[in-house]
């Protein structure tokens, strides 16, 4: 690419006049690069708040008894823990984040469909994050019911269980008009040529992630009213001391957060997927296989939701049914990898940090996805549900998932926004601490779960030491990784070396526009003529 | 135990097995795929693609299916060794399970309670859950059992203990700030022992055979029970009193708690009490844990009696107030050792002056502590959560065996 050429590099979108100056030209802007960089930053804010909190926790459970915090203290950090990752972070984290910033870029658009919605979904969710925060400091103390919410404890509970649940519910219309913001404008203002058979993969995961938002999020929003309801003006839909019933709380709480599980997975699929073909230059294989398991995810994750409640005392029949579809949505998920893997096969590899990202999603999403079989059947289910086999899983689904591929977006499309490469060796000793630590930590909880330790406990019994003390000496690493990467993509961001408009030699349109791109994004509306990974057409090879 | 007779644990492992297996064989030829791939056509080996192929029909078809035949066949696995959990053979006996906030509570057919799940080895047991308050998780590893135990709701789950031991149950459902405190143990004994200890009034029948075993291994030679001197310290008022003793020389102070017992009858000349000579011989190798533990409560028991205490009918009071206090869970949240749990220790509070929220003290004298059993909600000590639930449903004469109990902790 024309590299040599951009020694001095436009500042593209950065000097846009928009007519305000200072915070005011970001807060209040419409462009969706900006509110992308809003989202970014401010997931990323709360990321760091999340990690802080997991290493607290880890510290704690160092060594059986109690060590730095009291039982309630812990229990409100681990709720915290909680809420900030899913609700603050990966939920909104690629799909927001990176989705702002690429999507509308990659189909050939000046901008999404409803700028000043877009504008609106980050307002909402601020407020949301902050009086989540709030929720902390003021009323009967910070929440102690676990980011599940479950009752009656959370309706018996006397801390700010109320104020959190209204939080989520404002949090949630931010992903809701956010997934509706995104289908329009996948819909009605694709580039011309910009075919559905020639939208990249990454477009195609939010496609498919917006409509689980759009559908699956109000009935969190119906749930977390309804606890409210109950904690206020005592409704007694879900309290068995007046006639309620728990159980029915948990379906209404799963029907949402366990199709959210492939809100958060999904874009991250999506980002792998734009990425092994570029480092590879190899056409990603099977294409429509993958654009239509996300579909397949996101329609067969619907369903499965009670899963998540073998144990509750439901009824044995629904435990057959969810344990099966459980298994079927395992399916497509693995049509991706095995399709990931194969792109690879007599390509071109170029070991960059997006690329090595991307391999750690494949490893530690298999781990995760194949320890999820575990979960779904019915009968090992028993034995591991709530205890630190689970916590395990999660996070290789989410952090080894969503977490890596965050990171992995990071890597390979910041450069594109900001115009500067970091350091790329740097960024492979930060990689490999984070793999190595992610795996101590997690494998560790993985078999200390095995061994019986339940979740959510503050002290344990001494047989559980070894393991426990392993995961915290991971969690060491993998922060000391986190670290070096942000400090060296950062540094690189404001100070790297320039890069041209397409460092990586990727095919898709956001690489056809320079780095940082215009305003409006494109110097001229674009012409799709050819498939997002077709290289030689691109003129690439 | 009839021999065809699985186990649960013997149902769920090979699926475990199964499962864990043919996943260790995926994501060892995933990884190792990926990894022969990016060493072979790197780039520095080849700078072109070899390749420009965009997909497979015949790959995407095999591993569509073939995936779906393994998860097929896992979940019919899963589901018929989750039935085995689910079918409770016909002879089981039961007892029936209650969680609270946050301690366990079981009942056996004849109504006999105990905190400690007490069963038959080689006898199926099927316990039933039932919860006072939220939700807790009836959850013993060792039988790869779980299940919820959900306030207004039935559940259950069956096990069969093989060999005899003490497993370790936790609740599994978070359930407040002594979520990680709620866990006990199933006790497998042998069936006659089983049976011995269900027909015997637990009080009585353990302070019968520590009694015994104080006999059976001399130890009333050395130590009276009446409060009298003699070669050793008296086992009168031992159990949670202040003892002095010598350790390699040095003075030290503490409880003669049950940890402080255990030791001493283990390893008797790591702490000798103050002024007696060390000359107790060393029983670890020779009393089994049931007989230590037996000897333990029954040091314990007559440790809280006061001296003038000592009338036959008031000791029962006393013990009749002990074992509501475990039936009723108040041992989740107080201690009777002095540390501070989720409420505060009930070790002296009797008749001592307590700080109230808001600012008022307090003598918790009999009609305090009566009201903070009848409304806990109503005076809540200075600086702990208001989570007590109310006891109506105790009679006077039970309010009084416990207040008599809180006395004897003084």
């Amino acid at each position: 690419m024309n590299q040599t050429a951009s020694t001095t590099i436009s500042r593209g979108f950065w000097d846009a006049p928009g007519g305000r100056k200072g915070i005011g030209a970001w807060i209040f802007s419409t462009d969706h690069k900006r509110i992308g960089l809003l989202y970014f930053y401010s997931t990323l804010a709360f990321f760091c708040v999340g990690v802080l909190l997991g290493l607290a926790l880890r510290f704690e459970l160092f060594q059986p008894g109690a060590d730095f915090f009291t039982a309630q203290q812990y229990n409100s950090i681990f709720t915290l823990h909680g809420v900030v990752m899913i609700f603050l972070f990966i939920i909104p984290g690629i799909p927001a984040a990176f989705g702002n910033l690429v999507m509308p870029i990659q189909i050939g658009a000046e901008d999404v469909a409803f700028p000043r919605l877009n504008l609106l979904s980050w307002w909402l969710y601020m407020i949301g994050a902050i009086m989540a925060l709030t929720s902390l400091f003021t009323g009967g103390g910070a929440p102690d019911t676990g980011w599940t919410f479950y009752v009656p404890f959370s309706v018996r509970t006397t801390t700010n269980v109320s104020l959190a649940t209204l939080a989520v519910f404002i949090i949630g219309f931010s992903g809701i008009l956010t997934g509706l913001n995104f289908l329009v404008t996948i819909h009605r203002l694709r580039a011309p040529g910009m075919t559905w058979w020639r939208i990249p993969l990454f477009t195609w995961a939010l496609y498919a992630t917006a409509w689980v938002q759009v559908l699956a999020t109000p009935v969190l929003g119906i749930t977390v009213l309804l606890i409210f309801a109950e904690r206020v003006i005592g409704s007694g839909v879900f309290d068995p001391a007046r006639g309620g019933d728990p159980v029915m709380y948990q379906h209404l709480f799963w029907i949402y957060s366990h199709p959210a599980v492939y809100i958060m997975i999904l874009p991250g699929m999506g980002v792998i997927t734009d990425i092994i073909p570029v480092f590879a230059r190899k056409p990603v294989f099977g294409y429509k296989a993958i654009a239509i398991s996300s579909l397949a995810i996101a329609g067969a994750g619907s369903v499965v939701w009670a899963h998540h409640m073998v144990t509750s005392g439901m009824s044995d029949i629904a435990v057959m049914i969810f344990s099966l579809l459980t298994f079927l949505v395992a399916i497509p998920s693995a049509i991706k990898v095995f399709n990931w893997v194969a792109t690879l096969y007599k390509g071109s590899i170029q070991l960059d940090p997006p690329l090595l990202f991307a391999l750690s999603f494949i490893v530690l999403f298999s781990i995760g996805g194949l320890t999820g079989l575990v979960l779904g059947s019915a009968a090992t289910d028993v034995h591991v549900h709530d205890t630190y086999f689970v916590v395990g899983h999660f996070h290789f689904v989410m952090f080894g998932g969503t977490g890596f591929a965050f990171f992995a977006a990071m890597h390979y499309w910041l450069p594109k926004f900001y115009g500067r490469m970091y350091n790329k060796k740097a960024a492979v000793w930060g990689w490999a601490l984070m793999t190595f630590g992610f795996l101590v930590l997690y494998m560790s909880m993985m078999i200390v779960g095995m061994e019986g330790m339940p979740r959510r406990y503050y002290d344990y019994l001494p047989k559980f030491t070894f393991w426990n003390q392993m995961s915290t000496i991971g969690s060491w690493f993998l922060a000391i990784g986190l670290l070096i990467v942000f400090v060296n993509i950062f540094r690189g961001l404001f100070k790297g070396e320039p890069v041209g408009s397409n460092p990586w030699g990727g095919a898709t349109l956001e690489w056809q526009t320079p780095s940082p791109p215009p305003l409006e994004n494109f110097e001229a509306e674009p012409v799709v003529t050819h498939g997002p990974y077709e290289y030689k057409k691109a003129g690439i090879l | 135990m009839n021999p065809a007779l699985l186990t649960t644990q013997e149902a769920v492992d090979p699926v475990f097995w199964f499962i864990l297996g043919i996943s260790a064989l995926m994501l060892f030829g995933i990884t190792a795929a990926m990894i022969w791939f990016v060493y072979r056509y790197r780039r520095s080996r080849c700078p072109e693609p070899e390749s420009q192929v965009e997909g497979n029909m015949i790959l995407e078809v095999i591993w569509i299916v073939v995936p779906t035949i393994i998860v097929l066949a896992m979940f019919y696995f899963g589901w018929a060794g989750y039935l085995a959990l689910r079918n409770v053979p016909e002879d089981a006996m039961e007892v029936t399970a209650t969680a609270r906030m946050w301690s366990w509570d079981f009942e056996y057919a004849n109504g006999k309670h105990s905190d400690r799940l007490y069963v038959p080895v080689g006898k199926p047991v099927k316990v039933k859950l039932l919860s006072t308050d939220v939700l807790h998780a009836f959850f013993v590893p060792a039988f790869r059992i779980k299940r919820d135990t959900v306030p207004g709701m039935e559940n259950y789950v069956w096990f069969v203990a093989r060999e005899p031991g003490s497993y370790d149950i936790f609740c599994a459902e978070y359930c407040g700030v002594g979520h990680a405190d709620m866990t006990t143990t199933v006790e497998a004994v042998p069936v006659s022992e089983f049976e011995e200890w269900l027909s015997g009034m637990e009080a009585a029948e353990q302070t019968e055979q520590g009694r015994e075993l104080l006999s059976r291994y001399g130890c009333l030679g050395c130590h009276s029970l009446d409060g009298s001197k003699s070669v050793g310290p008296s086992f009168k008022g031992i159990g949670g009193r202040q003892v002095t003793v010598l350790e390699n020389g040095t003075e030290k102070t503490l409880a003669s708690d049950e940890a402080y017992l255990e030791k001493s009858i283990l390893e008797p000349g790591s702490q000798v009490v103050k002024g007696y000579p060390p000359v107790m011989p060393a029983y670890a190798d020779r009393i089994s844990v049931e007989e230590l533990k037996a000897i333990i409560d029954y040091l314990s028991r007559i440790g809280k009696e006061q001296p003038e205490k000592a009338v036959p009918k008031k000791v029962s009071r006393v013990e009749q107030g002990q074992a509501l206090a475990r039936q009723l869970g108040c041992l989740g949240c107080h201690s009777v050792d002095g540390s501070r749990k989720v409420g505060p220790s009930l070790k002296g509070i009797y008749g001592s002056e307590r700080l109230l929220e808001g600012g008022a003290t307090v003598t918790a004298n009999d009609d305090y502590l009566r009201r903070a059993l009848r409304q806990p909600g109503a005076e809540v000590a200075k600086g702990y959560p208001p989570m007590m639930p109310p006891y109506p449903q105790l009679t006077e004469e039970q309010v009084e065996a416990i207040l008599e109990w809180l006395e004897s902790l003084r």
